[in-house]
């Protein structure tokens, strides 16, 4: 059964009380945001979450998109959710107050978009690429564009889209083809095919408004010759309502492994008039800040769907009688133990838990750093906070989506053979969650990014940004006392991390190959770091709580009992990460291509 | 027309109660605390009422303890305008005749037009304190809404009885209870939740009333109800209908 | 010590609850019967008869005829001068009429009274009844409401108490009486039916509901229950619903049919004699109270068990 209420008190934890010290500072424009006011934020996003958007999930899964007469219908219960959606301002969250926007810190935002996920991750594509829309108009539009667009974009009267990936071109967007041909009047008339757009067409808001990569006439070959356009599905009228159809259809849908509920699209532009957005020829800039923001945004994807998967799973462990505990029977009036008494079953809601909480604590940590890079009054401050996204966008990506995937097979696990029954709804855990380690730039290609374009850049400054803190606390707590374990732990997968990073920069810079073949141990290596820094702050905090008699005794508690679970089971890894780094390219790349 | 909605912040719907193995209570720690339900939907109501010009403020007002504005906020972030909290220590348990006192003379100084109340909190279930204020205001009661209608200076009210509905008609000033059917609460919007925050909320206490709190019923002990066993399987309809003709049914 | 009861009547005869109340105001001392309403000699002639009654007091006024709060609290609260407890069942009119009455009076009342353990101390449930509070009044006088199915129903005949007809304290002006949808039904009523047959979620529709529910009803002579789920999905109207957010019942055979048992739906029919369940998922939780069970496809099993009756 799919399970979820959102985890409110570790929510609480991560945005309240772990990161007071990080260095980032207040900001004054957020201080409205009181713990009283996000706290009344984040349990009505979790009451809507709870009781609109997840009965609409499996539904949703079964049922899926249809196209009929090139109208994409949405399941059932889907427009009426979307409408209370818009309605309850949720669209607009994080969105400049400019345009009509809440201007909520990311630190809120993150962790609704994380609930959403959760909740209904097909449901949440939709005002999610409507967002990631008007960042890139927002950063890069005209005045007229932006006054045009982003109120109806922001309030969710609209919606939006990002196309780029063509039936010949996914990764490699230099191949790319689609053509704008500049109009006396200054607008453009695009036409191309596009596959895979999501929400590129659907009936759950008056206008969509996509966002397309194309070639002008005069356009450089490759990277370098694309521009970004605005292509709206309906021209405005004068008075700013949709008025004649614009030349863009939708030709498809996919049919796909999950997701189901959210359409992907085929979509052809014949002429369809677009503007200019940005500079001509410098489209992968615009779209670059576009995808940034949601390469985050699908790194909590794969959060929100580890978490659901973990509490069905948790549900499951303890209402399953099977068996008797190794240690003598634990519920002795029932006809068996529930599952949860089983070690291995520990192992696996342990393990998804932990992926969790650590996951969660991270992102919380890099949203403030966003929060940080676009408000902070300090220019330094903005520099270091900006460098650490920089750094950790690709991390949370790859890391939050390879570790959901395990979460979703693991939540199966528990099942057992009712886990692959469809009725049970954890399967598709594993089908949703398994698109988010591809979309948005592949895992393989995060972590090229960030061996091949952060760990160098500016003599290694932005490692710095996350490598100071954490040698800083090792220093700071390495101290005889109950967090020795730990900080230990921590020192010696750091001490891996930097010779790793040694490592790669010695032999990547006389063999690119070598950067390539170390790239995904080092991303996984970095991020259990980043985690165990997480869980290790964590655990601090937590035992001054307890030690102070902090009325949430249970809470801090389990949080010390899963950061020592983390540090125990799974870190170690780390080890394994930095060994496979160490024999570097050889055995990987040694046998012939016709030997395959 | 003012509206006065009374609320109560008790344990969250969803949440099981347990009883405190000392047999004094319920254990209300770290639970979950929400806005009684049927609060809720008079709130919703009294914004309805506002919504269709029927009413021209919402004052929510909470007797409890001071996380109660939590509750309080709730309302305002729904739609009132503004909210009294008459505050009592945490964990004191005001019985409702003694928020019913405390609710007239907030009325008294109001002066509401309407009060809406929720037929009954979900922790203690009495189901008294609206039936008890409009006795101690001398003003007409409409208890177990399922449709309120104002009509000039009355108000019509559809009531959820033993077998159906009965419709009446009270004079304003009156209290009305709400029943489930009543309406269905809204989500508090994003926009509503932030304006709230600045929405005017005052604490009282009951002694600035001149209400005396003690209460008059002592609680000795409290119990889990007794639990039912499970009975037996029975291999098919035959064996069925042979049960219930032991049992002088069939 | 003198108590009072509040008579559920339709002004010809007297309610079912009434009995239930009787009973539990018997416990506490002597028992008046207060029959307030309009044309109201044959209810009064009824509660006379009541085992237990040892006096009725008529009040037959036209401001009584539909026992507006308004109207009847005042005569209650006059007439307790005379008594020590004002006893009335947990009806939607007992639930309306004594808080009122407790307020006036400057009493707090004890609602939905499950057992009198002393003069002053009674059981009464709360948290949906999850917990049962066991409480002391230290005010003067009681105001009860008593739940009817926690206590046994007094005979309905045998006594002979005599009647005295009270002046009443007129129409207080504050409300007035509209109309009434009251259900009809062939079958008997949810809160006085000896059988109750309930149908879940997994009945369907409102189509399958009535073919498969009905008949099994018809045939035991049950009254027809719903599990919230079936309410919501709209297989019946809502004065069907049994739960905590329905009716409270407890029939001597209650039979749950297609019904998970969510904890909401068990709140309102635990109380039950004994409990059939019949479901197709062993492990559903009705079986964890169910007297009887029976595993198995309900649209084979229900028109079987019907066929077979």
């Amino acid at each position: 059964m799919q399970v979820y209420d959102a985890p409110l008190r570790d929510m609480r934890f991560v945005l309240n009380e772990l990161y007071s010290d990080d260095g980032f500072g207040a900001l004054p424009i957020h201080a409205e945001f009181t713990p009283d006011l996000t706290d009344a934020i984040l349990e009505e996003a979790a009451k809507f979450c709870r009781e609109v958007l997840l009965p609409l999930n499996r539904p949703g899964d079964e049922e899926g998109c249809h196209l009929e007469n090139g109208v994409v219908r949405t399941p059932a219960g889907f427009i009426e959710a979307y409408k209370a959606f818009a309605e309850g301002g949720w669209t607009s969250l994080a969105s400049s107050p400019e345009w009509g926007g809440q201007g909520v810190p990311e630190a809120v935002g993150k962790l609704v978009e994380e609930m959403i996920c959760s909740a209904n991750l097909s449901f949440g594509l939709y005002p999610g690429l409507t967002h990631g829309a008007v960042c890139a108009i927002e950063g890069h539009a005209s005045d007229a564009l932006k006054a045009a667009y982003l109120p109806k974009l922001v309030s969710g009267e609209w919606a939006g889209t990002m196309c780029l990936t063509e039936p010949h071109c996914g990764t490699d967007l230099g191949l790319l083809r689609t053509r704008a041909v500049p109009q006396d009047d200054g607008s453009y008339k695009v036409s191309g095919a596009k596959i895979f757009i999501s929400a590129g067409e659907h009936d759950l808001t008056g206008n969509i408004v996509h966002l397309v990569l194309a070639r002008l006439p005069d356009a450089p070959p490759g990277i370098k010759g694309i521009s970004l356009f605005l292509v709206p599905k309906f021209l405005p009228k004068e008075d700013g309502t949709p008025g004649p159809r614009n030349g863009v259809t939708c030709a498809a849908i996919e049919h796909k492994m999950g997701l189901k509920a959210s359409a992907t699209c085929q979509m052809l532009f014949d002429n369809a008039t677009g503007w200019l957005v940005g500079e001509p020829h410098k489209g992968m800039a615009a779209m670059f800040t576009m995808m940034n923001a949601e390469r985050l945004s699908v790194g909590i994807q794969g959060l929100g769907v580890g978490e659901a998967a973990y509490q069905s799973a948790v549900w499951y462990a303890k209402d399953r009688l099977q068996g008797r505990s190794l240690a003598g029977a634990k519920y002795p009036d029932k006809p068996a133990d529930p599952i949860i008494v089983h070690p291995d079953v520990r192992r696996m809601l342990m393990t998804m838990r932990a992926y969790n909480e650590g996951c969660r604590a991270l992102s919380g940590w890099v949203a403030r750093a966003l929060d940080a890079e676009a408000h902070s009054p300090d220019p330094e401050v903005r520099k270091r906070a900006s460098d650490f996204v920089a750094l950790m966008t690709p991390v949370v990506k790859a890391l939050f989506t390879d570790l959901a995937s395990d979460s979703a097979n693991l939540a199966i696990q528990c099942y057992g053979g009712h886990g692959y029954i469809r009725e049970s709804g954890v399967e598709q855990y594993a089908r949703d969650a398994r698109i988010t380690m591809i979309y948005e730039g592949t895992n393989g290609v995060q972590a090229l990014d960030l061996v091949g374009r952060k760990l160098g850049a500016n003599m290694g400054r932005y490692l710095r940004s996350f490598f100071h803190p954490v040698s800083q606390f090792i220093e700071e707590n390495n101290v005889d006392g109950p967090m020795k374990p730990m900080v230990e732990g921590l020192a010696r997968a750091f001490g891996a991390l930097q010779l790793s990073t040694a490592t790669i920069a010695q032999r990547g810079m006389k063999d690119p190959e070598e950067a390539g073949a170390a790239s995904a141990d080092y991303l996984r290596l970095l991020g259990l770091v980043a985690m165990g820094y997480c869980f290790a702050k964590s655990t601090k905090i937590a035992g001054l709580k307890l030690f102070f008699g902090a009325e949430d005794k249970a809470f801090y508690d389990a949080k010390i009992k899963t950061a020592t679970y983390f540090f125990e089971r799974i870190l170690p890894q780390a080890t394994a990460s930095f060994l496979a780094i160490k024999a570097g390219k050889t055995s990987m790349m040694a046998l012939a291509d016709d030997a395959f | 027309m003012k509206i006065l909605v009374p609320v109560k912040r008790v344990i969250d719907y969803n949440v099981k109660p347990r009883v405190k193995s000392d047999g004094s209570g319920v254990d209300l720690a770290n639970v979950k605390m929400s806005m009684n339900p049927f609060d809720e939907i008079a709130v919703e109501e009294a914004i309805r009422l506002k919504e269709k010009g029927a009413a021209s403020e919402i004052v929510a007002v909470s007797v409890g303890p001071a996380k109660a504005q939590e509750t309080l906020r709730t309302a305002l972030a729904m739609g009132a305008d503004r909210a009294v909290l008459v505050q009592v220590e945490d964990g004191a348990e005001v019985e409702p005749l003694a928020v019913a006192k405390i609710l007239k003379a907030v009325a008294d100084e109001e002066a509401p037009g309407l009060v809406i109340c929720g037929k009954q909190a979900i922790d203690d279930d009495s189901n008294q304190v609206g039936q008890m204020l409009a006795a101690l205001l001398g003003r007409p009661q409409g208890t177990f809404a399922s449709a309120v209608v104002v009509e000039g200076d009355a108000v019509v009210v559809t009531r959820e009885v033993d077998g159906g509905l009965e419709t009446v008609k009270l004079a304003l000033p009156a209290v009305v209870t709400t029943d489930l059917r009543l309406n269905e609460p809204r989500y508090a919007s994003l926009p509503n939740i932030m304006k709230a925050k600045s929405k005017p909320l005052a604490v009282k206490s009951p002694a600035d009333f001149g209400v005396d709190v003690t209460p008059r019923l002592k609680t000795l002990k409290v119990a889990e109800p007794p639990v039912r066993s499970a009975g037996i399987k029975v291999p098919d309809v035959d064996t069925l209908v042979a049960k219930l003709k032991e049992m002088g049914v069939a | 010590m003198n108590v009072l009861v509040w008579v559920e009547h339709d002004n010809a005869s007297v309610k079912d609850a009434t009995l239930a109340a009787v009973t539990a105001a018997g416990q506490l001392g002597e028992v008046t019967a207060l029959v307030a309403g309009a044309g109201c000699d044959g209810a009064a002639a009824a509660a006379a008869q009541i085992a237990g009654v040892a006096k009725v007091l008529k009040a037959d006024d036209a401001a009584y005829a539909h026992a507006l709060a308004e109207n009847v609290a005042p005569l209650i609260v006059a007439l307790m001068a005379d008594y020590d407890a004002f006893v009335a069942p947990a009806t939607s009119h007992g639930k309306n009429v004594a808080p009122r009455v407790a307020a006036l009076l400057d009493v707090m009342q004890v609602s939905e009274v499950l057992s009198i353990d002393g003069p002053k101390t009674f059981t009464r449930p709360t948290y949906a009844g999850n917990a049962i509070a066991t409480v002391e009044s230290s005010d003067a006088k009681l105001v009860l409401t008593v739940r009817g199915t926690a206590f046994a129903k007094a005979a309905a005949t045998g006594g002979s108490a005599g009647i005295e007809a009270v002046s009443g304290t007129g129409d207080a002006g504050l409300s007035h009486f509209v109309g009434a949808e009251i259900a009809k039904s062939e079958r008997p009523e949810l809160g006085s039916a000896k059988v109750i047959v309930s149908g879940g979620r997994a009945l369907k529709d409102a189509q399958t509901f009535q073919d498969v529910i009905f008949p099994l009803a018809d045939k035991l002579g049950a009254g027809v229950g719903a599990s919230r789920a079936a309410v919501d999905a709209g297989y019946v109207p809502n004065d069907y619903q049994v739960g905590q957010t329905g009716k409270i019942v407890a029939p001597e055979v209650y039979v749950a049919v297609g019904i998970s048992g969510a904890i909401q739906h068990l709140a309102g029919m635990k109380d039950s004699k004994t409990i059939i369940a019949i479901n197709k998922d062993e492990d559903a939780p009705i079986f964890q109270v169910a007297d009887i069970g029976l595993v198995g496809d309900l649209f084979a099993l229900v028109p079987e068990l019907t066929g077979k009756l």
